[in-house]
């Protein structure tokens, strides 16, 4: 176990260097200067040309990325051109906004989800099923910051339900934290739900036609057993497997909802990043995102070949 | 594997009655057929633009500013005076051009990486940690970067989109490729002096593309969103253009005074999305419903 | 006879001591019955974004100078007309030949650290700002700065100046004074330590910033407030500036209560808070002025007659309408109640509207249907319609036009550097027009790329030397025409700002092109 585990992990180092690589040079092939964003935009030329010495812009890339390499094999991710603070302090700052985005949508998404998805098998080709279909397959359809923008309108200014913007830290208190995330988690968790319900309910179907549920069936067991031991198990298993999928939507997606509610999280970090040019910070974000994601994957490779013996590895 | 894939495979040489079939088998299928006829109303109207609206999209009647609809503007005017109408049409071509082009130029590249990992076994391992590299990025993001780096153009959206779905469509023809390549009759063909290319064209891709399609539909739907995403973020297709998302960007300023400008291009995103998910669906579930594509 | 002198004095005395009295108590009645503002409250303020950084030598974008100007203060600073007031200077002296300029400095002003403001600190300031900031070529003709004493700055200048105290004031850049320890530290590298009103409290940069009354702070006495200037009083106890991108979002929050201040309210959605009855919306002015620059050194508008053409297409109304019900017309380059205005003399260049001419013009160029290429971005609204608009008015006069909006990084490089292939692009211009002349120089060279123009070159001259105002109007006016005639910049509008708050919660708001809090207080 522990061998297959190393090896995942040791498979994932090129695949982060590689990821650390393309950003840089992704990076570096923008057109526009950092310098003049962080001289301003009305300074003389001799200003900017001090801050791009000042900031090592005005060597050659590859001296660039080989500096970068160096310092990253000694820990040290950056600085923020424009933030004026080290990559990992920003993203860690962040961190907790994105995250608590993620969790309050998954914790909302997957539940849901799974429950449309196996009530809707179970109910197959009734008005039921069809209905909680077509609700999935709009949830899939909408541009997100539509609903997003139509959503505060309603929840937020006409109704004054739910606060229109910004983050609460969970300090302030549990509810407050969670007023301020719902309607952006929830216009984030319809794709996912949509999808995880498409998903589950295609997966249950698979199951509910396999002959061993038929012969569970013929040897009396109760429908709800079957459903419910069987079918389910196994459904979970691919639940698990698309969490991953979940989550890296979750992370594209918060970078919309990000920006209409005001949350400084790491999606709206990265698009500020880019935009402005901060090579560090882009560079270091996107490196510590792939990480996460590469660590992730890996952790659901592992859940999966844990909770499904019969999957076997190359 | 299953019928299906042995289907595709005899589908090469098998007369045309064979795709007859399928073809009606699709039309029998309620959500395919919903799923073609919105798509194919809005391909239609979207090819038609010119011939329904005589108005310029880009021509500005500044007096006639935020106008509501009415007979004369169907879909009322956005800030500059401009016919909403005519820029939901024309933004039609663009958008769905955008969408068809990305996910083609998706499937081509996956399919080039995914049949090439396949086949060549050596070279699985190595191309297989680059696409894991590019699925790292989440896709919006890599769009973002693609698209920052090679200039305000539609064809930056369009790369910038194929490139953050080829490594979705590399990873399900690879699977299918793998399949394929150990069954016995590529063997045979191997033995009786049939090249890689042979191999690749006439027996591993026929069964690859079954799935192929079908992801093909579903990046549709994606492309369409993620260009609607692009273009809230501003670096979508750029202005004066009219494309379904900008469209909506532009008015989403004014979503409670002219609600007409974000409601008819938003719609239309939903509504070629939800198409085209119908679409796959039906797709998938004719050819073969135990595909398990990430939907 | 004595006694008798002395006793109607001493009447008289209490005469007058009785009538002071009543006077004074006349006044005092209807001053107590109006409640003074107390002190305490926050005031939450939605806008854009926040600041990049609070070093004030490097901050030029709004968002960075409405707070460094609660933290800091300088020598000199605007008042309520713009025009230059001592803050930190309790006198200044300009030796005649206007080359040397001593500053008395006001005792006992406290940083937020605690200690005690001194000439060290002033020479210190103007040491780091050579060194560090994007506007340091205003100190270049320094040839010394002399702290004879604790409370006195002098600075001696190579050449005459006449206007370097109104050089001084300046919001954008601003030489606010920083404690001595900083003088050392890289751009964006201090403590962000001041004498202003308010010291820095939480800083979280995506999210929000605080800022903090602070209790040392030391009031200058004369009469205020008066824009930057005067006696100024901390009421309320914090400010919270969030960080909010959307303007529906803002608009938002200012309706549910969330936020009390809220900035940059596109002016088309200024009638959704029409129905909040506790909401005061209004348009301040002046703020800024919209131009479009015209690039002098990239063909074909290095041809001053392409240039012309441009300039004669251009319908200011059509622009006004959709840029902003906050614009408004105005052909000059500075403002009607500045001194530098020269009415009639500069008009004939604004808002043209004569394609015909613009044809004809082109025609004189030998115009063959050359691209020519209008560049703006995304992130400012205004900016990208102007330009949409600009497109159409010149595609109907025969020219061939390219638009390309590109992201503000992007933009503002390429205006900048001169690169990027842009013929036409677009800003505005905040703090040149407010100050006059001397702050207007670097941008009338710098972002039009303008070359070997001895007409300007010849007049800017005159402009610094000049002691008398008359003259260096005179200067000014010639600069101003040639501008315009030239269509290095075009001018579109002047344009206000937009600003929207809870006047139910909030009293003592002045209207100011720059927002801020002090002399504010919860009701």
């Amino acid at each position: 176990m522990t061998r297959i585990i190393a090896s995942r992990f040791a498979q994932a180092v090129p695949v982060m260097f590689l990821v650390a690589v393309l950003t840089f040079f992704l990076m570096h092939l923008l057109p526009g200067d950092p310098a003049v964003i962080i001289a301003g935009d009305q300074a003389s030329p001799e200003a900017i040309e001090r801050v791009r010495r000042q900031l090592g812009l005005d060597r050659p890339v590859l001296e660039q990325l080989l500096l970068w390499i160096f310092h990253l094999l000694q820990g040290d991710f950056g600085t923020s051109l424009i933030l004026n603070q080290s990559v990992v302090s920003a993203v860690a700052e962040r961190l907790p906004i994105t995250l608590s985005l993620a969790l309050v949508s998954f914790v909302i998404t997957i539940p849901v989800g799974i429950a449309l998805g196996v009530t809707a098998a179970c109910f197959r080709d009734t008005w039921f099923d069809a209905g909680v279909m077509a609700v999935a397959l709009v949830g899939v359809s909408l541009p997100n910051f539509w609903v997003a923008i139509l959503s505060v309108i309603l929840f937020s200014v006409t109704l004054g339900w739910l606060p229109s913007a910004g983050y609460v830290p969970i300090d302030r208190g549990l509810w407050p934290w969670l007023a301020a995330l719902i309607q952006p988690a929830v216009v984030l968790a319809l794709f996912q739900i949509g999808f995880l319900a498409r998903m589950t309910r295609s997966e249950m179907l698979e199951v509910l036609d396999q002959d061993y549920i038929r012969t569970a069936r013929a040897k009396g067991v109760t429908e709800w057993q079957t459903v419910a031991k069987h079918a389910f198990r196994n459904t979970l298993v691919s639940v698990i497997t698309v969490s991953g999928y979940i989550l890296s939507l979750l992370i594209g997606g918060s970078v919309i909802v990000e920006q209409v509610f005001a949350l400084p999280g790491i999606g709206r970090l990265l698009v500020q990043a880019i935009m402005a040019r901060d090579y560090p910070l882009v560079q270091g974000t996107m490196l510590l995102l792939g990480f996460a994601f590469v660590f992730i994957n890996v952790m659901i490779d592992l859940i999966y070949t844990a909770v499904d013996p019969r999957v076997r590895y190359d | 594997m299953t019928d299906a894939a042995i289907e595709g495979t005899a589908a090469q040489a098998l007369p045309a009655r064979r795709r007859f079939v399928l073809a009606r088998r699709l039309f029998r299928h309620r959500s395919f057929r919903i799923g073609f006829a919105i798509v194919a109303l809005l391909v239609l109207a979207a090819v038609l633009a010119p011939v329904i609206t005589s108005v310029e999209p880009t021509a500005m009647q500044i007096r006639y500013r935020f106008r509501p609809p009415s007979w004369q503007f169907p879909f009322g005017t956005d800030m500059f005076g401009r016919d909403v109408f005519t820029r939901v049409l024309y933004g039609a071509r663009l958008s769905l051009w955008i969408g068809f082009t990305a996910s083609l130029l998706a499937a081509i590249g996956g399919a080039l990486l995914g049949l090439t990992a396949a086949y060549y076994k050596p070279l699985d391992s190595l191309l297989m940690r680059f696409n894991d590299a590019l699925l790292a990025f989440p896709a919006i993001l890599l769009a973002i970067g693609i698209n920052a780096a090679l200039g305000p153009q539609i064809q930056s959206v369009i790369i910038a989109l194929a490139a953050a779905y080829v490594p979705r469509t590399a990873r399900i023809v690879r699977a299918s490729g793998l399949v394929i390549r150990e069954l016995d009759y590529i063997d045979a063909a191997r033995v009786s002096g049939a090249g890689a290319g042979r191999i690749i064209f006439r027996h591993m891709l026929p069964n690859c593309l079954a799935p192929l399609l079908v992801s093909l539909t579903f990046i549709f739907a994606y492309a369409i969103l993620a260009e609607a995403a692009l273009s809230f973020l501003g670096i979508g297709p750029p202005p004066p253009a009219p494309s379904w998302g900008n469209i909506v960007s532009e008015g989403r300023d004014y979503s409670v005074e002219a609600w007409w400008i974000m409601l008819f291009p938003g719609l239309g995103i939903s509504l070629a999305a939800l198409g085209m998910n119908l679409l796959g669906d039906g797709l998938r579930d004719v050819l073969d419903p135990r595909l398990k594509i990430e939907s | 006879m004595e006694r008798h002198k002395m006793l109607r004095r001493a009447t008289l005395r209490r005469a007058l001591a009785a009538a002071f009295a009543g006077a004074f108590l006349a006044a005092a009645v209807p001053a107590a019955l109006e409640a003074a503002p107390k002190k305490g409250g926050t005031l939450v303020y939605a806008n854009t974004s926040g600041p990049g950084t609070l070093d004030p030598q490097v901050s030029a974008s709004m968002v960075d100078l409405e707070v460094v100007h609660h933290m800091y203060e300088g020598l000199v600073t605007i008042d309520e007309t713009y025009a230059t007031k001592p803050l930190l200077a309790s006198s200044i002296d300009v030796a005649p030949d206007g080359k040397t300029f001593t500053f008395k400095l006001r005792k006992g002003v406290k940083f937020h650290s605690g200690q005690e403001l001194t000439s060290a600190d002033v020479k210190a300031t103007f040491e780091r700002y050579a060194k560090v900031s994007p506007n340091a070529s205003a100190l270049a003709e320094v040839e010394s700065y002399e702290t004879p004493d604790p409370y006195t700055f002098v600075v001696k200048l190579k050449t005459t100046n006449s206007v370097f105290v109104d050089v001084l004031k300046t919001p954008v850049y601003p030489f606010v004074i920083l404690p001595a320890d900083q003088k050392d530290k890289p751009a964006r590298g201090i403590d962000a330590v001041g004498t202003g009103p308010y010291k820095l409290g939480e800083w979280m940069k995506d999210s929000h910033l605080v800022i903090n009354r602070f209790d040392g702070y030391v009031a200058d006495e004369r009469k205020g407030p008066d824009g930057f200037a005067g006696a100024r009083t901390a009421y309320l106890d914090s400010i919270r500036y969030n960080f909010v991108p959307e303007a529906n979002a803002r608009i938002a929050a200012l309706q549910t209560g969330e936020a009390d201040f809220a900035a940059l309210i596109p002016p088309d959605l200024m009638k959704r808070l029409e129905s909040s009855p506790d909401i005061e919306v209004s348009t301040v002015f002046p703020y800024c002025q919209q131009y479009f620059i015209v690039h002098s050194q990239q063909a074909p508008t290095d041809n001053p007659l392409i240039r012309q053409a441009i300039r004669n297409v251009v319908a200011v109304d059509e622009i006004i309408a959709v840029t902003g019900g906050g614009a408004r017309r105005n052909h000059s380059m500075v403002y009607p109640d500045g001194e530098y205005y020269g009415g009639k003399v500069t008009e004939g260049r604004y808002d043209n509207n004569d394609p015909e001419k613009a044809k004809a013009l082109l025609k004189e160029a030998g115009y063959k249907g050359e691209k020519i290429v209008l560049q703006s971005n995304t992130s400012y609204g205004y900016m990208r319609d102007a330009v949409l608009v600009l497109a159409e008015q010149m595609k109907a006069a025969g020219m061939n036009v390219d638009v390309d909006i590109v992201d503000w990084t992007t933009n503002a490089s390429n205006m900048q550097k001169g690169t990027g292939g842009w013929n036409v692009s677009t800003t505005g211009f905040c703090s040149n027009p407010l100050l006059g002349p001397q702050q207007w120089k670097t941008m009338i060279y710098n972002f039009p790329h303008v070359k070997d123009d001895k007409v300007l070159d010849d007049a800017f001259a005159k402009f610094f030397a000049s002691l008398d105002l008359k003259d260096r109007k005179d200067a000014w006016l010639t600069i101003e025409q040639r501008v315009l005639d030239q269509a290095y910049m075009i001018k579109v509008s002047d344009r206000g700002a937009v600003k929207a708050y809870n006047k139910a919660k909030f009293g003592g708001v002045r209207p100011y092109y720059m927002t801020n809090f002090w002399d504010v207080y919860r009701k």
